[in-house]
């Protein structure tokens, strides 16, 4: 056991070390990848045309779209316009709140398939699989019970649906990766197109709805859908959705901190190697954390199901993408999930606060998912800054064994 | 197990494993070498048995299969297909043998694609627009290389964010620009035909073709040429595998990496203006017309074992797929286009399954720190 003790302070110590540094570095790249934003939103305004009376004048240029909006609306229109005086909790907020919902689900999807050391780039084509399954079979189901004991029955029933095809669905690079040495980055990424591809074949064919006009499933019945409480019914919202969410956080902070199997995940995580000579059976830990990978994907697609569309429409937005820069950003951490998924919460919704008050296009904030990450891969980047910062004669080059260990992950 | 994951994670990055990478060179290319021979062997084996099957039994479906293999149009469009693909699996070559993992080759494409449609637009100029599409793709290439060897970001999560910039940037560029996430039509490359050589049956279509066809069947050669005969080639194979015998040498490891990336960045540039000048415009909803040929790529020259001619006849596999699923639909047999769109997806993961561990180059991933400093 003695393997295991030292992986676990080396564990430790490395996330005392890193935690407060994790967060500098998230903020910087958070703030670095905005800066950048203004600066494109600036030379896009330069690129297209408007009126006299449109352009804004910075150092005397005219540009057409102003960055000090665009972040205005982006941030403060998604909260609801906090300062307006007139808040309530039903308009942008609500949004705000539900693309937070699903964020989380794929955020956690991501996070828990990093602790073991696996990148699941995958969460997409598992939300897919979970929605397109959870509108099909509860639709299946809706006419057996219905009313109030239905939506007792069928919502969990969706939630377990989504949870067992989404970790079946990511079982597959799981069991690729563990007996065939498959990359999982390749496959994930060929599982999600085969995902769009295959959900689009059987939503246009079999399972598509004959009164509509769309690529979409029969609409599931009311009562098979999350239930407003308090607010947020406009915006297809629920709070229920949301405390499951944070019931998620909670549940896989628990597993990974205080059980066994989360102990085994996080050392083969760190040190494969030590996690298998301590007797960690590194094939079952593979699997076993990819298909509950899957599954946290397949809840969200289930919670797309059945809280914001009430049915399955091929083209489902990208949160499993967002789920990756919201677990990065996050550094991996289920309790940092929550903030980082409410502040891609906040850019999503936002988006469309900015595409009705401006004309910056809405893929903006794409770009921005990609800054971000780029600058939280490079913490070395922000290293040399600071240190040039603190200490300007210093010699720039860092390579204490802290920072190898915290740079090779 | 133990000897991957010292590789995939770096568990003593500082301490070279020395004695044991005699062992592992020897038994590393040649146990998965065998089960690619086989995936290899048997795809040939298929082919061979539906061109018999066909001449057989002409009327049946095997019949008009082998009819659709044997067609020089089909072999055509292989080709045309095969180009963005090739381009940037050759790229994906020179960037992981010098031991930078580029997954972003995708995003390379992406914007490639764009810029060169673009610039076309205003200059009026197709190889304008075509330069234009490749200076794009370097100069993000070039971020990715900075970022990754000046700042030592972690190779995949870099790649991932090239990727993921490009698949915002280009859609939104033209959204400013066009008002649609889809760019206007713009003029097309015409079509060179040597005469003669372009009547032969089949092996016909080599000789017309598209420009960029012949510059691809080109940069495979030279691509080759210059791993097996020059000195260039050597020193980026040695950045891959033993870094540090090369910096004993007297190279500067980080500058052949460099180059190793920003050579990527040329050729994917040069599929990805390829792609959009072929067919003169640039979609960019979902996931843009370049819709995972660079992740393709990827598996191409995996499959094709980090040999320019391998990668590009794992490409001519994967196209040929695709060109017999186009003529598939133009003759209406069944098979939905959204399920046969998938094949070729499949079919990676199926070879993966197989052919499972690919040998990376030694030291792809790590980053490399010069002694000397």
């Amino acid at each position: 056991m003695s393997v295991i003790d030292h992986a676990r302070r080396v564990l430790e110590r490395l996330v005392a070390a890193s935690a407060t540094e994790r967060i500098l570095i998230s903020s910087a790249a958070l703030l670095l990848s905005i800066l950048l934003g203004a600066l494109l939103v600036l030379i896009a305004g330069r690129m297209t045309t408007c009126t006299v009376g449109d352009a804004v004048y910075y150092f005397g240029t005219g540009f057409c779209y102003n960055p000090v909006l665009v972040f205005d609306r982006l941030f403060l229109g998604a909260l609801g316009d906090p300062f307006s005086g007139a808040w309530s909790p039903e308009g942008q907020f609500s949004v705000t709140l539900r693309e937070t919902t699903l964020l989380i689900f794929t955020g956690l999807s991501v996070a828990l398939a990093f602790q073991a050391g696996i990148f699941n780039i995958g969460t997409q084509g598992q939300m897919v699989v979970g929605g397109l399954a959870t509108a099909v079979l509860v639709l299946q189901a809706s006419s057996v019970v219905s009313g109030v004991i239905g939506s007792v029955l069928l919502i969990p029933f969706g939630v377990v649906v989504g949870v067992v095809s989404g970790g079946l669905y990511g079982s597959i690079p799981g069991i690729l990766k563990a007996y065939s040495d498959a990359n999982e980055v390749i496959t994930t990424i060929m599982l999600n197109f085969i995902a769009t591809g295959v959900t689009l074949y059987l939503v246009s064919g079999v399972f598509k709805d004959p009164e509509s006009p769309a690529n979409r499933t029969v609409p599931l019945p009311e009562y098979a859908q999350f239930p407003t409480v308090i607010f947020g019914g406009r915006q297809d919202f629920s709070l229920v959705a949301l405390a499951c969410g944070l019931l998620a956080i909670g549940g896989l902070y628990y597993l990974l901190e205080y059980t066994a199997f989360g102990y085994d995940i996080q050392t083969s995580g760190l040190q494969p190697g030590a996690a298998e000579y301590g007797g960690v059976d590194a094939k079952r830990t593979i699997v076993a954390s990819l298909t509950l990978s899957g599954a946290l994907g397949g809840v969200a697609g289930s919670m797309y199901v059945m809280m914001v569309l009430g049915t399955f429409q091929s083209g489902l937005p990208a949160y499993g993408f967002d789920g990756i820069t919201v677990s990065i950003l996050a550094g991996n951490n289920p309790a940092g999930v929550a903030f980082t998924a409410l502040l891609f919460g906040v850019l999503k919704s936002g988006t469309t606060v900015v595409q009705f008050a401006t004309d910056v296009p809405p893929q903006l904030v794409g770009v921005l998912r990609g800054l971000i990450i780029l600058f939280v891969a490079m913490p070395e980047f922000f290293r040399l800054v600071g240190q040039r910062v603190v200490d300007p004669g210093s010699k720039p080059v860092a390579t204490d064994d802290g920072n190898l260990e915290a740079t090779d992950e | 197990m133990s000897d991957s994951s010292s590789e995939t994670t770096g568990v003593n990055p500082g301490v070279d494993p020395e004695p044991d990478k005699e062992a592992t060179r020897e038994k590393g290319p040649l146990a998965p070498q065998s089960s690619r021979g086989l995936t290899a062997w048997a795809a040939i084996g298929l082919i061979a048995a539906l061109l018999l099957g066909g001449t057989a039994f002409p009327d049946t479906i095997l019949g008009i299969l082998a009819d659709i293999i044997t067609d020089k149009d089909t072999f055509a469009a292989a080709l045309r297909l095969s180009v963005p693909i090739a381009f940037a699996a050759l790229g994906g070559i020179f960037s992981e043998r010098a031991g930078v993992i580029n997954i972003g080759l995708e995003g390379l494409l992406i914007i490639s694609a764009f810029t060169a449609i673009y610039v076309t637009d205003i200059t009026g100029e197709i190889w304008v627009g075509f330069s234009g599409g490749v200076v794009a793709s370097v100069l993000l290439a070039l971020l990715f290389a900075v970022v990754t060897i000046e700042f030592r970001a972690d190779q995949i999560i870099a790649g991932l964010a090239v990727w993921l910039i490009a698949l915002g940037l280009a859609p939104f560029a033209s959204q400013v620009i066009y008002n649609s996430p889809n760019t206007p039509t713009v003029g097309t490359t015409r079509s060179i035909s040597v005469p003669v050589l372009a009547e032969i049956p089949f092996f016909g279509a080599l000789f017309s073709a598209s420009p960029s066809v012949y510059m691809l069947l080109i940069a495979v050669v030279a691509s080759w040429y210059v791993f097996e005969r020059t000195a260039f080639g050597r020193w980026v194979r040695a950045s891959g595998e033993n870094p540090k015998a090369l910096d004993t040498a007297g190279v500067n490891v980080n500058r052949v990496r460099y180059a190793g990336v920003l050579i990527s960045g040329v050729l994917a540039g040069m599929g990805g203006s390829a792609l959009s000048l072929d067919l003169g415009q640039f979609t960019g909803n979902g996931a843009t017309m370049v819709n995972g040929k660079g992740f393709i790529a990827i598996v191409a020259y995996l499959f094709g074992n980090y040999n320019p001619i391998g990668a590009f006849l794992a490409t001519m596999l994967f196209a040929g797929l695709d060109a017999i699923q186009t003529v598939f639909q133009l003759q209406g047999i069944g098979l939905p286009q959204q399920l046969i769109r998938v094949i070729p997806f499949v079919m990676v993961i199926v070879i993966l399954a197989f052919v499972g561990r690919t040998r990376l180059p030694e030291s792809a991933g790590e980053h490399y720190e010069s002694g000397e400093k």
